[in-house]
């Protein structure tokens, strides 16, 4: 009975990636009648017949010279091999390609601050509920309210400024050579590192905190429940109660929560990227858009999306494989 | 929806709106956040008679780059020689009306699909409720960057963005809330009494969402300053004007932090805080007005602390069996009791 | 000395909160001999699941504070012992059934293992053993299948199933008492009597204490030995069971009797007791019940009575019981 929710959910991924990928077929097209004068703005000192040729160029070299719908076949077939067009840039890289070079990049951020944060997140959480009242919870809540209100990239350039020019601890801008003399040694992993140190610590403070919050109170919602007390009748031990009665069912809603912000991980690294000028995805989608590279614009929206399609599927799943109360079917 | 719908629509909110406003004023967390708001509201509206110096002087020459003093509170930039600290104040006009702008629009759209979805069920439900999972699942940010560079760098593009996106979270929680509502008997007996749905939905269902939609709403505009701060600090905002979030990228651009112009920084990061901070201490505020359990049950934390133990002494021995009194024989009658002690 | 059962003994309960104090126990005595079945009877808010938990010790200092002069179980003296040791005592001398088996039972764990690591930890069985011991017990309640039921999580249980899952959880080791709270009360008419049924042969095959806990008389009657009549917080009459029913001593304990509606009953209105159960932060001077009480004057008015009768006989808390409790005697 599983298998088939399985596959009703992985088709209703397929289908919101479809209409996905289709808006983002036609949003450059928007307003606009002829997709070559976005590419190619005219320019003062042409021409009209010139400039006339030179669209035509533009259209043969764009596939613009084919009604829309075949523009939209050609889309779709070349999605299939994994071919999300070519960017405008010199050398008329692969938009595919340039993804694959600056993804790994963003990974070193994204995935880090996951984990410190997911980590550090889930002891705080516990150890402030179970010293409910106390000064460590207190702090918590406090930090709460106070990091909620400071956004990440303000965090940025304030550890930038302290521990960045005025401490010298690590680099406030990222050594633009550290992707060209990257090589698999330790030095260079530690090259890596001391750069991404700042970009790291910027992003996971506020997932820390939102993570101990949302952990501390679900766990003290647990320990309410009756069950506990029912372990704590038959006489268990306190890590027993804890780990098998209390977390297991604690750390259900942060799944979900967890799987939402993945969806958001490569994205929402473009700030602080920007701030420290780290050469990754969200750089990359920066340039594209002040050069007004369509093609790997829309690339990296498309390749965002998806990601975030599948972040949710996954999560969808877990749920379902974590809380066997959850029965298959309509769960809205 | 009817013109009497949607007069009802607004009428039972504006009424429903006031009795908030004066419950979170009762309410310590929420009269702090209600005064900061207010606070804010006014440096906005109030800008050009609060701030020193006109911000959009580029002309000043000679003052770049001059550190706080009593002429230039917060110094000046480094690159125009604007007054910083006119510029915080005239940043307030950027930041609150989107935020609330957005909020609102966000609450209004959000509660009517929400209420759609959620009570006239079916066909309506499904459909809006897949056009709410695709929209939930473009990245907002990316699209943003995307459209400003098609139509060009506006707020308007992203108060769109924000509006369209942003009502879906909203209606999924409202949608929810309506399914349970719908069950209730008052909407039965409505719905047996002949009531049209128009009318449910506006008298019945919308008010039981109100305090729901008010504190998504203040929660919605914090996280929307928020965005709209990131989104001007990468420049996608109106050129022209003056947001907190652009004043930091101008900041970290314009070399504060090589020269330790720290101030130059925190301003703006101050200047967001406090308007983010102050609609958050509004939202959950109103979530502790209607969720009470929450902060009734740490408050007794703090009751324990202070707990006396001779008080409690009294109370326990209060409870003891009295000492024995020699038991006259059963009669009935009242005998005069020698001292008159409560059990 | 190893038979003296359950012993209470001043057992006070209050909850500070703003306002004031919520005086929940009030100062109970208990004597349950082993193998004795005593019910603790009363309306809701009058303070007997907490007295339950407290003498399992599972209340929390916030939000409660208890107070107890001496407790013990047999010759093992529970009043001043640590938590630690409290553990050791808790599902394998102790046990308790919660009233409301859903919430009870931990939603992501099978009901095998909820009682699995009763053995595991109470025994030095391997895991192997454990499910065996746990099959048997699941055998002992009336489970069918109780090998593959054993793999089942609570919410595929019906209510009785799941309430049988807790007698096996509490019978597991054997202990020396039972307390049950309400164990029926969220059970069709049917089932009730079967579970009470299950209820009545454990105690009996394996010569268990019991106390439950109760509003429901004819629980009461079915079921128990001695009965201990609880109202706001303090123990208003403590009889063996036919005793109670045939001559109950306390003004309560009669209105209690009197307001069950019978078949044979003419035709006749129903007998209620007037008013309401006193607010736990506002109880009134003197007898808690004479707001409510036909016999009540002056003296009733502005003292509390003792609870007096024979030690080991009933016991009545009143100054104008209906009859002497001595004069009960035969």
């Amino acid at each position: 009975m599983k298998r088939s929710y399985l596959i009703k959910r992985i088709l209703y991924a397929v289908f919101i990636f479809f209409v996905v990928l289709t808006l983002n077929f036609f949003i450059p097209r928007i307003g606009v009648h002829d997709p070559a004068e976005r590419y190619y703005p005219p320019q003062g000192g042409m021409s009209d017949i010139e400039y006339e040729i030179i669209k035509q160029f533009t259209r043969e070299q764009y596939g613009f010279d084919v009604s829309t719908f075949q523009q939209y076949v050609r889309y779709l077939r070349g999605l299939l091999r994994f071919d999300l067009g070519t960017s405008l840039r010199p050398g008329s890289p692969k938009v595919t390609a340039l993804i694959g070079q600056r993804l790994p990049w963003t990974l070193v951020l994204s995935v880090s601050t996951l984990v410190i944060s997911l980590v550090t997140g889930l002891l705080f959480g516990t150890m402030a509920a179970w010293k409910r009242g106390r000064w460590q919870d207190t702090l918590l809540l406090n930090a709460s309210t106070i990091s909620v209100a400071l956004p990440s990239f303000f965090i940025a350039l304030m550890l930038s400024f302290y521990l960045g020019f005025r401490l010298e601890l690590f680099p406030a801008y990222t050594n633009p050579n550290m992707v060209a003399q990257f090589h698999w040694s330790w030095d260079a992993i530690r090259m890596v590192f001391t750069n991404a140190a700042l970009p790291i610590m910027s992003m996971s403070l506020g997932g820390i905190i939102s993570y101990s919050q949302t952990t501390r109170n679900s766990v003290i919602a647990v320990t309410n429940e009756d069950y506990v007390v029912t372990a704590r009748a038959k006489g268990l031990s306190q890590a027993t109660v804890l780990y098998k009665h209390v977390l297991r069912n604690a750390l259900l809603p942060l799944a979900t929560r967890i799987g939402m912000n993945i969806g958001g991980l490569i994205g929402g690294a473009i700030i602080i990227e920007q701030v420290f000028n780290w050469p990754g995805m969200g750089t990359l989608f920066l340039e594209a858009s002040s050069t007004k590279d369509y093609p790997l614009m829309m690339g990296i929206m498309l390749f965002l999306s998806a990601f975030a399609i599948l972040a949710n599927l996954v999560t969808e799943l877990l749920y379902v494989i974590l809380d066997p109360r959850v029965t298959v079917g309509e769960k809205r | 929806m009817s013109k009497e719908g949607v007069l009802l629509l607004v009428a039972q909110r504006g009424g429903s709106l006031l009795s908030f406003v004066g419950k979170l004023w009762q309410h310590p967390q929420g009269r702090l956040g209600l005064i900061l708001a207010g606070c804010l509201v006014l440096v906005a509206i109030l800008s050009p008679i609060l701030a020193p110096y006109d911000p959009y002087d580029v002309t000043q020459r000679a003052a770049k780059g001059l550190r706080p003093s009593w002429q230039h509170l917060l110094g000046t930039t480094t690159t125009t020689g604007q007054d910083i600290f006119s510029m915080l104040i005239y940043g307030s006009r950027v930041s609150l009306p989107i935020g609330i702008g957005t909020g609102v629009a966000i609450a209004f759209l959000g509660a009517v699909m929400g209420v759609m979805a959620g009570y006239l069920g079916g066909f309506v439900d499904n459909l809006i409720m897949r056009v709410v999972d695709i929209l939930l699942v473009i990245p907002t940010l990316p699209l943003i960057i995307v459209l400003t560079s098609l139509f060009g760098r506006s707020y308007f593009v992203i108060v769109l963005v924000f509006v369209i996106f942003g009502w879906p979270g909203l209606a999924r929680v409202i949608r929810s809330l309506v399914l349970v509502l719908k069950n209730t008997n008052y909407v039965k007996a409505a719905e047996l009494a002949g009531a049209s749905r128009w009318y449910i939905m506006t008298k019945h269902i919308l008010p039981g969402t109100s305090h729901l939609i008010i504190m998504n709403t203040a929660l919605t505009s914090a996280g929307i300053m928020v965005a709209e701060a990131g989104l001007s600090f990468l420049g996608l905002g109106d050129p022209t004007a003056i947001s907190w979030g652009k004043m930091l990228a101008e900041a970290q651009g314009g070399g504060a932090l090589l020269f330790g112009a720290w101030w130059w920084i925190i301003a703006p990061g101050i200047g967001i805080f406090l308007s983010v901070f102050s609609f958050m201490r509004i939202g959950i505020a109103m979530e502790e007005i209607f969720n009470p359990r929450m902060k009734a049950s740490s408050s007794i934390y703090k009751l324990f602390k202070h707990l006396n133990n001779t008080y409690l002494d009294e109370v326990f021995r209060s409870m003891e069996e009295e000492e024995s009194v020699v038991r006259e024989p059963p009669d009935r009658s009242d005998a005069p009791t020698p001292e008159g002690c409560h059990g | 000395m190893a038979d003296t059962g359950l012993g209470v003994r001043n057992l006070k309960v209050v909850f500070p909160c703003p306002g004031g104090v919520i005086r929940a126990v009030e100062g109970i005595d208990l004597d349950i001999h082993r193998g004795e079945c005593a019910t603790l009877v009363g309306e809701s808010g009058c303070g007997k699941s907490v007295s339950a938990l407290a003498i399992m010790r599972l209340l929390n200092t916030p939000p409660a504070v208890c107070r107890v002069d001496k407790l013990w179980l047999d010759d093992l003296d529970l009043t001043h012992l640590p938590d630690r040791q409290m553990r050791r005592i808790r599902g394998k001398h102790m046990a308790m059934i919660f009233q409301d088996a859903m919430t009870a039972l931990n939603p992501v764990m099978t009901v095998g293992k909820q009682i699995d690591e009763i053995y595991l930890r109470h025994s030095q069985l391997s895991r192997r053993e454990a499910r065996q011991r746990t099959i048997e017990a699941l055998e002992l309640v009336g489970i069918p299948e109780a090998r593959s039921r054993a793999n089942s999580y609570p919410h595929q249980l019906s209510g009785g199933m799941r309430q049988r899952v807790l007698i096996a959880m509490a019978f597991a080791c054997v202990p020396k008492l039972i307390i049950a709270d309400e164990p029926t009360t969220a059970l069709d008419v049917t089932i009730q009597a079967q579970v009470l049924d299950v209820l009545k042969n454990m105690q009996l095959v394996h010569r268990v204490s019991a106390l439950l806990i109760t509003h429901d008389l004819s629980v009461v009657a079915n079921m128990a030995d001695t009965v201990y009549v609880m109202y706001a917080g303090k123990i208003v009459e403590r009889a063996a069971m036919q005793e109670l029913f045939l001559e109950p001593l306390h003004p309560y304990t009669h209105g209690l009797l009197a307001s069950v509606p019978r078949i044979s009953d003419e035709r006749q209105p129903f007998v209620q007791i007037p008013g309401a159960v006193p607010h736990p932060m506002r109880k009134p001077a003197g007898c808690y019940f004479h707001p409510r009480c036909p016999r009540s004057n002056d003296l009733c008015r502005q003292r509390m009575p003792r609870l007096e009768g024979p030690d080991d006989g009933r016991a009545v808390r009143c100054w104008h019981p209906l009859r002497q409790p001595h004069e009960v005697r035969s």
